[in-house]
């Protein structure tokens, strides 16, 4: 399985994903699904700045989902990266992730937002959003960086 | 809409820049030093006009969070932005993009190589014989020239770029001077355990067990990683605390 | 009367470790050397420093994650050892200095909820920023009482802990050396790992070692 880690982290790659969890994973390459930073340049020059020499790859969620079964067989080892989970959703729909794991990085405090963890701030449609991931038979559960306390979605949501 | 900043002005945010971290918190992290260290820039631009006033420190206290250090890039970008009367909106998408590569970028190379790198060679000279006082003058002076310096010409260069910091930081190749300083860290490294071995008052002197004992402590945490540090630390408690009850029983 | 010296100086590294500067004044090597200077024992503090930082390299503030503070830890180390001799003294004040390292990141996480109500928010009414400088030096004043305290209470119990315990030490000084020295070997090869393993850098690190085995025998 080519894609080590599929997380959810507001701020897509910094400190934590690169070093935290890159120096454990040693991913060639990130990739970013995002539908607006998929098409805006001066933006994504800024993201692949932060990679620490591994490549990134762009793209939107609708191509992210006919494109996962390639990124998986690639050799290259990929972390995933969505911005919101409700991106993660979609690209879960139809069993797609199903039998994968998900991480919850960092999700910061917000209007309508309630803290879960430190890191980590759901909002009503978000705790849906994770029900639907976990429906579509992904084991979904958070932890910012990989020698923390892994959280499970069920005392996520109980919380 | 242009504006020229004073020297007074740009003077004074660089000076608060140090204080960035000054209020950390886990709903807006960084959110609120970054207001702290706008504010001479607002209150020079903005300062006539309550309502505009109200409006710039409310869109600076949004979330941010980056390297300390490198901070200072979005800081000097920002002030430029607001100083050249951009639009609020892009200001807003321009600091969301720009924390998280700040903040990795700045982890790898100062976190995870600079400091580690000065502080290692630092520990070799005292095992090496330096006094701990000298070893401790060198760490700080040596290490605070690359911090000050990057803080400063991050701060510059994002002044003089604006939204363009990602095409002059991509020349910059930070991510290469982390890589070639890599390799320094990893000499120092072994020149440390080296010493360490080796020393006055080091493991060899403790005996051969010690040694062995270190080695396959070293083994452990070079294959474990990180989550090998708590429980070696938490045994390392445990160890010293058992020996001190032993002795005590006695 | 030294505890409330020694409180201000953990009071003092403790703001450089986060909110004032980031000068790492706050590794343990310099905290140990000020604390041991402050106390008049200069080389205790250097050696508790210096193994202190060993186990602390793998442990920077990436992103606000939890990690053990380092300033105000040694500086606990160095001062509950600081009143005592013995061979015991040098790893039991690691031992206190490695559990209140603990402890003094929990207040740092304490502190950062707090902080959390004292900040306004974008929300907020922010007048002409008044609120925002009042906010954030309240932050940083508490940070210090933080600090301060938990370095307190820590020479405290350390020296309580340590009157009773380095009196009954059973080793000699090679094996308690040698004991807190395969932890900080742990913490050594943690980092390796992190830049990559033996292997990837095998040749660095060789030359290294040897130019530190070498080295030893020449200064």
């Amino acid at each position: 399985m080519a894609i080590v880690l599929f997380r959810v982290d507001e701020r897509l790659i910094h400190g934590q994903v690169v070093i935290g969890w890159g120096h454990q994973l040693w991913p060639d390459r990130y990739i970013l699904v995002d539908d607006e930073l998929a098409t805006s340049d001066w933006e994504q020059e800024l993201y692949q700045l932060g990679a620490g020499g591994a490549g990134v790859v762009f793209s939107t969620t609708e191509s992210a989902r006919s494109r996962i079964a390639e990124w998986r067989e690639a050799g290259e080892r990929s972390i995933l990266l969505t911005r919101d989970i409700d991106t993660m959703r979609r690209l879960a729909e139809d069993g797609i992730l199903s039998g994968e794991r998900v991480n919850l990085g960092g999700i910061h405090h917000g209007p309508g937002r309630d803290e879960v963890l430190n890191y980590l701030h759901l909002t009503a449609a978000d705790r849906e959003s994770l029900k639907a991931i976990a429906a579509e038979g992904v084991e979904v559960s958070a932890r910012d960086l990989p020698d923390s306390h892994r959280v499970s979605l069920q005392t996520l949501l109980k919380g | 809409m242009s504006r020229d900043l004073p020297r007074r002005v740009v003077a004074a945010t660089f000076a608060r820049s140090f204080l960035i971290q000054g209020s950390w918190n886990y709903h807006t992290m960084l959110g609120s030093g970054f207001a702290f260290a706008m504010l001479p820039g607002l209150r020079r631009l903005f300062g006539s006009d309550p309502d505009q006033m109200d409006a710039a420190v409310a869109r600076h206290l949004e979330h941010f969070n980056a390297h300390p250090y490198l901070s200072n890039l979005a800081l000097g970008a920002v002030l430029r932005l607001e100083a050249d009367g951009s639009d609020p909106e892009a200001i807003r998408r321009f600091k969301v993009a720009v924390r998280g590569p700040l903040g990795s970028l700045g982890d790898a190379l100062v976190w995870a190589t600079w400091l580690p790198a000065v502080a290692v060679l630092a520990l070799s000279l005292y095992w090496l014989g330096a006094p701990g006082w000298a070893a401790a003058l060198f760490f700080v002076l040596v290490y605070n020239v690359g911090h000050i310096g990057l803080r400063a010409w991050s701060f510059r260069l994002g002044l003089a770029a604006g939204r363009d910091v990602g095409r002059h930081l991509g020349k910059t190749d930070l991510t290469g001077w982390t890589a070639r300083l890599e390799p320094v860290l990893v000499g120092s490294l072994g020149l440390l355990v080296g010493s360490a071995l080796a020393g006055r008052g080091g493991l060899v002197e403790s005996g051969g067990v010690w040694v062995a004992l270190a080695a396959a402590g070293f083994l452990v945490g070079m294959f474990g990683g990180h989550r090998v540090w708590r429980p070696a630390a938490a045994l390392t408690v445990a160890a010293i605390g058992l020996v001190a009850l032993f002795g005590v029983w006695q | 009367m030294d505890i409330l010296r020694v409180g201000a100086l953990g009071g003092l590294l403790g703001l450089d470790g986060t909110a004032v500067g980031q000068f790492m004044v706050s590794r343990p090597l310099v905290a140990g050397v000020l604390a041991g200077w402050m106390l008049g024992v200069p080389a205790l503090g250097g050696l508790i420093g210096g193994i202190l930082e060993v186990y602390l390299l793998v442990s920077f503030p990436t992103g606000g994650a939890r990690f053990p503070e380092g300033a105000t830890a040694t500086v606990v180390a160095v001062a509950a050892a600081a009143p005592f001799d013995g061979a015991g003294v040098v790893p039991l004040g690691v031992a206190v200095g490695l559990v209140w390292g603990q402890i003094g990141g929990a207040s740092v996480t304490a502190q950062r909820h707090l902080n959390s109500r004292l900040v306004p928010e974008s929300g907020d009414v922010a007048h002409d920023g008044s609120r925002v400088v009042v906010a954030h030096v309240a932050a940083i004043l508490l940070d210090f009482v933080r600090g301060t305290l938990v370095t307190m209470s820590g020479v405290i119990v350390g020296r309580v802990a340590l009157s009773w315990l380095t009196q009954h030490w059973p080793l000699s000084t090679g094996p308690s050396i040698g004991l807190v020295l395969v932890g900080g070997a742990v913490s050594a090869g943690v980092l390796l790992h992190d830049l990559g393993g033996f292997r990837k850098r095998r040749l660095w690190f060789v030359a290294g070692l040897a130019l530190g085995i070498v080295g030893t025998r020449f200064l």
